[in-house]
C-alpha cells in the first residue's frame, strides 16, 4: 500500500513543521523531558482523534459537524457510569461507550442516504440532539473513572509510551488496515466520484453508512480518552463545537480535499500537533492567545487556498 | 446452439424523452457484432439496460437463454458480461491497484491481460495522471481479466492511437476465437466490415435494420441510420451571400484536444450548419465563441476586428449568444420560465436594481407567446417538456438582442412538431439579418434550415457545402472523412 | 409546483399556530399583548441574522462567521460611542463590508470553501476582538442610548422598535429578493451558477454582493443584541449562530441554493422563538431544549426534502 506522491509530499511537509515547532518549543521549555513530551501528546490525543474521524468522513465525501457532540457525549456517558468504579467496569463503560458512537455514527450516515438532506444540515442538527443527551445523562461537570484504567492511557509518571500508544495504536489498528481493504477503497471511491464509484460495483448508500460509523468509531475513542485523561465529564458546546471546528481545521491542514477522495490519516494527525503548538508556543511567550486564534484561522484559509490552487494545476 | 444474447423489445423513457422505443437485438456465441446508429438512436442507452447501469422500463434480456436482471455493471461483469465504457469505471483519485481491488479483479489475470496488450503499466499510479487512451485500454484489461463470456466496447477506437486499435481489434478476433462475443460500437464505418461479423442499426429507439456484414456494406449502413429520404418540398432553397464581409471569422482555432486548425467565416444573415461525428470538438468550438473557454491558438475576428473572450459577458456583449446543447447547462431548473427568459438581462451591475415589473412581464408574455410556449410564464422550468426548454433557451437570446446566435443541437431530443416552430423560429431570424451557428446531429436539418454547412473532422473543417448540395448522403460521409 | 409551494408554506404556519397555542397552554401569560410584544423583540436579531443567511445560503453557501461579525459590530459602535453615533454606526459598516467582501473574494474568486472560509473568519475574529478588547479597542462596552431604545424600546404593546426595524430591514431584503436584479442573480448562481455564467452574468461579483449584504445585516442584528444586553461580550451572538441557519433551513431554503425565500426564514426565525419562550417556561433543562432543538431541525428539514424532491 502506498500513499500517492502528493500526499507524501504533504505529509512530509507538515511532519518538518511539527519537527521545527517541537524543537522550538523545546528551547522555549527550561526542561524537556519524558514528562513535557507526555503533556503535549495528552493535549493531542482527543483532538488527533476527532480529526482523524472527521478526515475519514471528508475523505468519504461527507462531513459531520456533531463529531465533537459524539465524542462529548460518550465522554458523559464513560465518565458519569465509571465514576468510582473498578477497573473492569471501567473498561466495560468504554468499550460500550464506543459501542454507541458507532451506532450513532450509523444511524448519522443512514439519515444522510436515506433523507437526501444535505450532509451539513443532517449534523447540525444531530449535533444539537447529541449535546441534548449529553447533558441529559450528566447535566453538570462531574462523573469520574477508574484511575487504573485511567493510567492505560495517561502512563506512569514519567513514561509518555502509554498516551503514544493511545495515539498510534487506532491508526494502526484501524486506520492501516482500512485503507487496504475493500471498504476502505470504497471511502475513497465514493469521495472521489460517486458515478465512477457505482459503476465499480460499490454500494454507495450503504457505504456512506459505514463511513459515518467508522467516523463514529473514532468518535467514541475521542470520548472515551477525554474520560481518562480529564477523568471528568464536560457537557459543553462550546467545547464540541470548538472541537468539531478544530477537527476539520486539522483534516484540512492534514491534506484532506473538502472535495472528497483525497487525503490519509496521518496527515491530520500531525496537523493536530501544529494546531496544538501554536498556541503553546505562543502562550510560552506570553502573547495573548487570541493571536494564534487569528493564526490558526489565517493558516486555514491560505493552505486551502494553495491545495486548491495546487490541486486546479496538478489537473491540467 | 442458442444465442448467446437476446434483447426483445426493450423500452426506455426518460420523462418526455424516449430513448428507446422497441429494441431487439440478437448476439449469437463467437461472433463480434457491431451495434450502430447516430448520435441519440439509443446506443448507449441499451448498453447502460445490458449491463445494469439503469433499468429499461419494458421488455426483456436474456444470456444464454435465462433471463437476466444486472443490477451493476460489476454485478454484471461478475456474469459475464464485460462492459468497456467511452468513460472509464475508474475512481481519478485512486491508484490502478486499488481501483482493481474495488472491483476485485485479480491482480495477476490483470497484468497478464496487460501484457497481453503489449503495454507496461505502473500499477501504483494515480488514475487521474493516466492518459484517456490507456486508461481505455486498461479498462479493457479489466474486462478481459473477468473472463466475459460478452465483451462490450463502446467507441474505444476512435480514443486510441492506430497501434492501440490494432491490438484491440487482435483482441477482439481472439476472443472470438474462443467463443465469446463482442459488442462493437463505433462510428468508423471502414472498420465495420472488416472486424464485425454483423451488423444491427439503431434509429430513433428502434433496431431497423440488421445484417451480415458479408451481405451488406457501408452504403447500406449508412442508408439504414438516415431512413427515408426527406421530401423535397420541405426543404429550403436559399442562395448563399457572396461579396458581404463575413460577420464571424475563425481562423486557426485550436483547443489543446480535438481541434487542431479550424477555419470558416459566417456571413450576415445566414444559417451556418456545423456537422461532425461525437468527439470532434465541436462542443469545445461553441465554448470558445461563447467565450466560457479560451482557444490555445488561432484567431476569432468580429465584424471585421479581432476579438477576445475571457468571460461569456464579453461574447455576449458583441451580439453573440450561446444556446448551449445540455439544456441543464443552460437552464435554472428550480426557477421559472420568466426568471430563466430574463436573467441576461441581469448580468450587468447596473441592472440589479428594481425590476419594472409591468415591462418585464409584457417582455416575457410576449416570447411566451411568440415562442408557443404551452405553460404559464411562472412554472418551474426542470417541469417543462424538453421542447419548451429549448424554447426557453432560445427565447432569451431573442428578448436580448444578438447578431450571432450559436445554437448547439437544439433540437435534439425533441418532438416533431416543437422541431417545426424551432426552425421556423431560426428562419425567422435569419430572414431578419441574424446570424446563426447551427451544430446538428440531424443531418437533415441542413437543408430544411441551413443556407450552407461545414462538416468537422480529424480536428480540421472537412468540407463546405452549400445546403442546396449537402443532402445527408454527402454529409455523412464527409462527417466519416470519406471523399 | 405552486401547489408544493403552498404546501410548505402552510406547513410552516401550522407548525407556527401550533407552537404558539402549546406555549400558550403552558402558560397563559404568553397569550397576553406584552409577552407577544416581548417574544417579537427577542426575535428581531434573529430574523436579522436569518436575513443574511438566506442570501448567502441561497447562493449555495454558508457564513458561519455572522455571530462574530455581528458581536464585532457592536463592539465597534460601543466602543466608539464616544465619538459620536454615526462615527461609530460608520466604523460598524466599514467592518461588515470589509469582512464581507474577504468571505466573497476568498468564496467567489479564490474558490474557498464557504463552510471553511467562514469557520476560520470566524476563529479570525475571536482572536482579533479578544486582543482588540485589551489594546485598540479599548474603551466603553456600554451601547449607546439611542441605540439600546432602537433595541429593545416599546412603543405601543406589542409593537418595539427592534420589531419595526425588523419590518422595515426584513420587507427590503424581501423586496430585493424578489423584485430586483440582485434578487434574481442570487438565485440564479445558487440554482445553476455555470448557466448564470453563460448568460453573462459575472458570478464572482454575485458572490462578494451576498457576503457583503450578509455581514451587514449581521451587524445590525449585532448592534440590536448588543443594545438589548446593554453591554457588549465576546460571546454576544454566539448562541445565535446555529439558530440562524436552523431558522432558515426551517423556512424552506435549500442549502444547496437557488430555491427558498425569505419570507419561510422569517416563519423558522418565529417558530424558534417561540419554541425558545416555550421551552424557557418549562423550565425544561438545557437539555430538553437542545434534543427538542435539534429533532425540529431534523424533522423540517426531511419533510421539506421529501416535499421538493431536488434531484
Amino acid at each position: 500500500m502506498k500513499i500517492s506522491l502528493r500526499e507524501q509530499y504533504w505529509n512530509l511537509s507538515i511532519l518538518g513543521l511539527v519537527i521545527i515547532l517541537t524543537v522550538w518549543r523545546s528551547n522555549q521549555l527550561p526542561v524537556f523531558g519524558s514528562y513535557e513530551i507526555k503533556t503535549i501528546i495528552l493535549g493531542i490525543i482527543p483532538i488527533a482523534l476527532l480529526a482523524m474521524g472527521q478526515s475519514l468522513i471528508i475523505i468519504g465525501g461527507g462531513i459531520n459537524l456533531a463529531i465533537g457532540a459524539e465524542a462529548i457525549l460518550i465522554n458523559c456517558i464513560t465518565a458519569k457510569y465509571s465514576e468510582g468504579s473498578d477497573f473492569a467496569l471501567s473498561l466495560r463503560w468504554a468499550l460500550i461507550g464506543i459501542v454507541i458512537s458507532v451506532i450513532v455514527g450509523a444511524i448519522t450516515g443512514w439519515i444522510i442516504s436515506q433523507s437526501g438532506i444535505a450532509d451539513i444540515v443532517v449534523t447540525l442538527a444531530t449535533s444539537f440532539v447529541l449535546i441534548g443527551f449529553a447533558l441529559f445523562i450528566q447535566p453538570g461537570p462531574g462523573g469520574g473513572v477508574n484511575l487504573d484504567f485511567a493510567k492505560y492511557f495517561i502512563g506512569g509518571e514519567d513514561s509518555y509510551i502509554a498516551p503514544l500508544l493511545v495515539l498510534f495504536l487506532p491508526i494502526l489498528l484501524i486506520w492501516l488496515p482500512l485503507q487496504r481493504s475493500r471498504l476502505g477503497i470504497s471511502f475513497y471511491a465514493i469521495g472521489s466520484s460517486k458515478d465512477a464509484a457505482f459503476l465499480s460495483g460499490v454500494n454507495v448508500a450503504r457505504t456512506r453508512v459505514s463511513l459515518y460509523a467508522v467516523g463514529g468509531l473514532f468518535a467514541g475513542l475521542c470520548g472515551v480518552s477525554l474520560t481518562a485523561i480529564t477523568q471528568a465529564a464536560s457537557p459543553f458546546a462550546v467545547i464540541s463545537n470548538t472541537a468539531t471546528l478544530n477537527s476539520v481545521a486539522a483534516a484540512v491542514l492534514g491534506g484532506v480535499a473538502l472535495a472528497g477522495g483525497v487525503g490519509d490519516l496521518f496527515g491530520p494527525a500531525l496537523a493536530s500537533l501544529v494546531l496544538y503548538y501554536i498556541p503553546t508556543i505562543m502562550l510560552g511567550y506570553g502573547i495573548d492567545p487570541a493571536y494564534s486564534q487569528i493564526i490558526q484561522g489565517a493558516l486555514t484559509i491560505l493552505v486551502v487556498l494553495v491545495g486548491g490552487l495546487l490541486r486546479a494545476r496538478g489537473k491540467r | 446452439m442458442g444465442n448467446l444474447l437476446e434483447i426483445r423489445a426493450v423500452a426506455k423513457n426518460y420523462g418526455p424523452v424516449v430513448a428507446l422505443r422497441n429494441a431487439n437485438f440478437t448476439v449469437a456465441p463467437g461472433e463480434i457484432h457491431a451495434l450502430m446508429g447516430a448520435n441519440g438512436a439509443g446506443k448507449s442507452t441499451l448498453v447502460k439496460i445490458l449491463t445494469g447501469v439503469i433499468s429499461g422500463d419494458a421488455g426483456t434480456v436474456k444470456l444464454n437463454g435465462e433471463e437476466i436482471h444486472f443490477t451493476s455493471p460489476d454485478n454484471a461483469r461478475k456474469n459475464g458480461v464485460a462492459p468497456v465504457f467511452q468513460d472509464p469505471a475508474l475512481i481519478p483519485d485512486l491508484s490502478l491497484r486499488r481501483n482493481l481491488r474495488l472491483t476485485n479483479t485479480n491482480i495477476t489475470k490483470f497484468e497478464e491481460k496487460i501484457a497481453y496488450l503489449g503495454l507496461k503499466i505502473n500499477l501504483d499510479e494515480l488514475v487521474s495522471r493516466i492518459k484517456l487512451p490507456i486508461l481505455r485500454m486498461i479498462d479493457l484489461a479489466r474486462a478481459l481479466a473477468h473472463d466475459p463470456k460478452l465483451l462490450i466496447l463502446d467507441e474505444i477506437t476512435a480514443a486510441l492511437p492506430a497501434n492501440l486499435a490494432e491490438v484491440v481489434i487482435r483482441v477482439m478476433n481472439e476472443e472470438k476465437a474462443r467463443g465469446n462475443s463482442v459488442v462493437f460500437i463505433s462510428h468508423r464505418l471502414s472498420e465495420i466490415g472488416e472486424i464485425c461479423d454483423r451488423v444491427t442499426v439503431l434509429r430513433d429507439g428502434i433496431d431497423v435494420d440488421s445484417f451480415n456484414t458479408s451481405e451488406g456494406d457501408e452504403d447500406r449502413i449508412v442508408s439504414a441510420m438516415l431512413g427515408s429520404k426527406i421530401t423535397s418540398d420541405e426543404s429550403k432553397n436559399r442562395s448563399v451571400s457572396t461579396g458581404k464581409e463575413p460577420l464571424l471569422a475563425v481562423r486557426g482555432i485550436k483547443d489543446g484536444d480535438k481541434l487542431v486548425d479550424i477555419d470558416f467565416e459566417i456571413y450576415p444573415g445566414e444559417i451556418l450548419g456545423v456537422v461532425a461525428l461525437e468527439g470532434q470538438g465541436q462542443d469545445s468550438l461553441f465554448d470558445i465563441l461563447a467565450g466560457e473557454v479560451s482557444a490555445k491558438a488561432g484567431e476569432i475576428h468580429f465584424s471585421n476586428k479581432k476579438v477576445e473572450f475571457s468571460h461569456p459577458a464579453d461574447a455576449i456583449k458583441l451580439g453573440i449568444s450561446y444556446v448551449p446543447g445540455d439544456r441543464k447547462t443552460a437552464l435554472l431548473p428550480q426557477r421559472s420560465i420568466r426568471e430563466n427568459l430574463a436573467l441576461t438581462k441581469f448580468r450587468e451591475l447596473r441592472s440589479w436594481n428594481w425590476i419594472h415589473q409591468k415591462n418585464e412581464d409584457s417582455l416575457v408574455d410576449k416570447a411566451v407567446s411568440n415562442l408557443e410556449i404551452d405553460t404559464r410564464a411562472s412554472s418551474q422550468v426542470k417541469r417543462l417538456s424538453g421542447g419548451n426548454q429549448q424554447k426557453v433557451t432560445i427565447g432569451r437570446w431573442i428578448t436580448t438582442g444578438f447578431d450571432l446566435l450559436l445554437c448547439f443541437d437544439p433540437t435534439r431530443g425533441i418532438d416533431v412538431g416543437t422541431k417545426n416552430q424551432i426552425y421556423k423560429l431560426l428562419s425567422g431570424l435569419s430572414a431578419e439579418g441574424k446570424s446563426v451557428l447551427l451544430f446538428t446531429s440531424e443531418l437533415r436539418e441542413v437543408q430544411l434550415v441551413c443556407d450552407r454547412a461545414i462538416v468537422l473532422y480529424n480536428g480540421k473543417v472537412q468540407g463546405v457545402f452549400n445546403a442546396a448540395k449537402a443532402d445527408e448522403e454527402l454529409l455523412l460521409n464527409a462527417a466519416y472523412g470519406r471523399n | 409546483m405552486k401547489l408544493k409551494i403552498n404546501r410548505s408554506i402552510i406547513a410552516l404556519w401550522i407548525i407556527l399556530a401550533l407552537t404558539f397555542l402549546v406555549t400558550g397552554l403552558v402558560d397563559s401569560y404568553f397569550f397576553s399583548i406584552p409577552s407577544i410584544g416581548i417574544t417579537l423583540q427577542l426575535a428581531a436579531p434573529l430574523g436579522l441574522l436569518a436575513a443574511g443567511q438566506t442570501i448567502v445560503m441561497l447562493t449555495g453557501g454558508i457564513d458561519l462567521s455572522l455571530a462574530m461579525i455581528a458581536t464585532g459590530a457592536a463592539y465597534i459602535v460601543s466602543v466608539k460611542s464616544e465619538s459620536g453615533l454615526f462615527i461609530s454606526l460608520a466604523y460598524a459598516l466599514i467592518f461588515c463590508v470589509v469582512v464581507g467582501a474577504v468571505n466573497g473574494i476568498a468564496v467567489g474568486v479564490f474558490g474557498v470553501n464557504p463552510l471553511i472560509m467562514t469557520l476560520s473568519m470566524s476563529a479570525i475574529l475571536i482572536g482579533v476582538f479578544t486582543v482588540g478588547v485589551s489594546t485598540f479597542l479599548r474603551g466603553s462596552s456600554r451601547m449607546p442610548d439611542l441605540l439600546i431604545t432602537a433595541s429593545s424600546g416599546l412603543i405601543l404593546d406589542p409593537i418595539t422598535w427592534p420589531l419595526i426595524i425588523w419590518i422595515i430591514v426584513g420587507g427590503f431584503v424581501h423586496f430585493s429578493l424578489t423584485r430586483t436584479g440582485f434578487g434574481r442573480v442570487i438565485y440564479a448562481i445558487g440554482d445553476n451558477a455555470k448557466a448564470a455564467r453563460l448568460a453573462g452574468v459575472k458570478v464572482w461579483q454575485v458572490q462578494i454582493a451576498a457576503y457583503v449584504s450578509c455581514a451587514i445585516l449581521g451587524g445590525m442584528a449585532g448592534i440590536m443584541l448588543g443594545g438589548q444586553s446593554g453591554a457588549v461580550a465576546i460571546s454576544l451572538a454566539n448562541s445565535y449562530l446555529l439558530p440562524s441557519v436552523a431558522a432558515v433551513v426551517i423556512g424552506g431554503t435549500s442549502i444547496m441554493g437557488g430555491m427558498g425565500s425569505y419570507s419561510g426564514s422569517v416563519m423558522g426565525a418565529l417558530i424558534l422563538s417561540v419554541l425558545s419562550y416555550l421551552l424557557a417556561t418549562l423550565n425544561s433543562s438545557e437539555a430538553f431544549k437542545q434534543l427538542v432543538y435539534g429533532g425540529i431541525v431534523l424533522a423540517l428539514a426531511w419533510v421539506y426534502s421529501s416535499i421538493s424532491e431536488r434531484k
